[in-house]
């Protein structure tokens, strides 16, 4: 897509660096990993669905009765991406993989990378888990990754 | 009770990568072309809505401030709308409301998007994903659609080589427009050899970055009587919204659009369309990759659910065939300025009018529908349009 430019541009350039707040939902969540790799998801007491991403309120009830429960760093695949290209636009030789997690007991999952498998391994339904990071700072990358569960267990 | 509303001008531009005009002077360019096809001055126009997508693609914040003069909105009310993508059938639905409350009788629509000035666009919809819990994971566009488009083939059984057909069939019909970035000359085999960015989705399943605006001027019954012999009427519309969560929703298979089924149903109702895939004559349906198509023309009822890969093996959505679908070139042939894909609605008044030039169907278009997705997985908005 290298087609003509106008011959006359003003470059410029917008940085602004931010502090996000994970919100209140956040700092349970990513505490409980940070200090127990717990994975916390928000149930709803309206209508029973727990959260994973947990959040204060139900869309659905729009309620902000939710109590914490622990959910299993297990789950299904939903489904999942590998990509030839870095976020940064870089061309790999080796695809990168996200997937979609359901996790046991809650009716919902996160978003991470897959490792130790190959896209060709992955199968949508099949059974995966979470792999915590040995340093955690209360981050979303205090997870490591999935990966498939091991048949033996 | 609403009143009804008619289109009564567009305005179009030809679609292109690193255009020379700014926002204003595109925007001004559309808005005199539409005045001139619907015979008005600017004078006639009592107000004025623009939408646009993302203003981190032109890096110019609050760019409706720039597009307002080119509009004709000068000491005249105005106001902006943005859903994402589906800004793009949204701000004419806001045009709509605009007109059918009898709040003003003749409204200019505008949208426009100038996507080629930032030094990536990829960099640029980076930025769109949830900070604390998807982006420090990398998700990116590829992925993002590498994640759905696999639940979606997988939950109805449908093949690349069927998304390869849509590709193949946009392109080759954006020949025939005048104004479109990226008419080409396929076979499947051509977009089957395209290298992968997140499988399914291979380089000639999606579209480009554009550069372009498009108008569409509303008007009240009475005033589009006076211009016209043979108004066309916005007979429904329709959105629907799911969760931003899309991890954690309460239907995680992001192979359905729920959001997408329960704007089309509001249309539809409103339009008193009851069986689609015989009511609706042509569509023009939002492609910026060809499984997004195909799951459009489900959720609109042009097909089954789950039909869409049959209803392009058997040429049904073809330019020749029975139910014609983007005929335009879509946005994988005509270009993709995100909240200009408006242009999909702009097709559907110029092809029920007879004035599509070489895209226009050979049979007769008497209802046309159009749609548009956006956010995260999350915004559908539809429009039914017709004669009497």
């Amino acid at each position: 897509m290298s087609k003509k430019k106008p011959e006359m541009t003003i470059g410029g350039t917008i940085q602004v660096d931010y502090e996000w707040s994970v919100g209140n939902a956040g700092e349970r969540f990513f505490t409980e990993i940070k200090d127990h790799k717990r994975i916390m998801g928000a149930r709803c007491r309206t209508c029973g669905r727990v959260m994973v991403p947990p959040r204060i309120f139900c869309e659905e009830c729009f309620v902000d009765a939710i109590e914490w429960v622990e959910v299993e760093p297990k789950g299904t695949l939903v489904t999942f991406g590998d990509c030839y290209f870095s976020t940064d636009g870089k061309r790999l030789d080796e695809p990168w993989i996200l997937g979609i997690v359901r996790l046991n007991g809650a009716d919902g999952g996160l978003i991470h990378f897959i490792k130790e498998a190959k896209a060709e391994d992955l199968k949508i339904g099949m059974p995966m888990e979470i792999v915590f990071s040995d340093e955690r700072k209360g981050h979303i990358l205090d997870i490591s990754h999935f990966r498939p569960v091991k048949e033996s267990e | 009770m609403a009143r009804k509303v008619a289109i009564v001008g567009v305005g179009m531009q030809k679609f292109e990568f690193c255009k020379v005009e700014t926002i204003e002077e595109m925007v001004f360019d559309v808005a005199r072309n539409a005045l001139e096809d619907a015979r008005l001055s600017k004078d006639d126009i009592d107000a004025v809505v623009t939408g646009s997508a993302v203003d981190a693609f032109c890096g110019i914040v609050n760019s409706d401030k720039v597009a307002t003069d080119g509009a004709g909105g000068f000491l005249k009310p105005t106001m902006r709308n943005s859903t994402s993508g589906s800004s793009a059938v949204s701000t004419p639905i806001l045009g709509y409301n605009h007109v059918a409350s009898g709040m003003y009788d003749i409204v200019m629509v505008i949208c426009y998007e100038k996507m080629s000035e930032n030094a990536s666009a990829q960099a640029v919809f980076n930025t769109v994903y949830d900070e604390a819990y998807v982006r420090p994971i990398g998700l990116n566009v590829p992925i993002q659609c590498g994640l759905e488009a696999r639940a979606y083939l997988h939950r109805y059984g449908l093949t690349e080589r069927q998304m390869a057909k849509v590709s193949v069939k946009n392109r080759g019909n954006a020949i025939s427009n005048p104004y479109a970035q990226l008419p080409m000359k396929l076979t499947v085999d051509d977009v089957m050899a395209s290298p992968y960015l997140s499988w399914p989705v291979k380089l000639l399943d999606t579209s480009p970055v554009t550069d372009g605006a498009r108008a569409v001027i509303l008007a009240s019954e009475d005033v589009a009587r006076e211009l016209t012999d043979s108004p066309v009427w916005i007979r429904g519309t329709g959105r629907g919204a799911d969760s931003v969560w899309f991890m954690g929703r309460a239907n995680p298979d992001l192979g359905r659009l729920d959001y997408a089924y329960l704007a089309a149903r509001q249309a539809y109702e409103m339009a008193g369309i009851k069986d689609p895939a015989v009511e609706i004559d042509y569509a023009e349906v939002y492609d910026p990759f060809t499984f997004k198509e195909m799951q459009h023309c489900e959720a609109l009822g042009l097909c089954p659910e789950g039909g869409a890969g049959r209803m392009i093996d058997e040429g049904v959505s073809w330019k020749d065939g029975a139910l014609p679908v983007n005929a335009s070139g879509g946005l994988q042939g005509e270009g993709n300025p995100i909240g200009a894909g408006m242009s999909r609605l702009n097709w559907c008044y110029l092809q029920i009018q007879g004035k599509a030039g070489d895209c226009q169907v050979s049979k007769d278009v008497n209802t046309a529908v159009c749609n548009a997705w956006g956010g995260m997985y999350q915004y559908n908005a539809v429009m039914v349009i017709g004669r009497d």
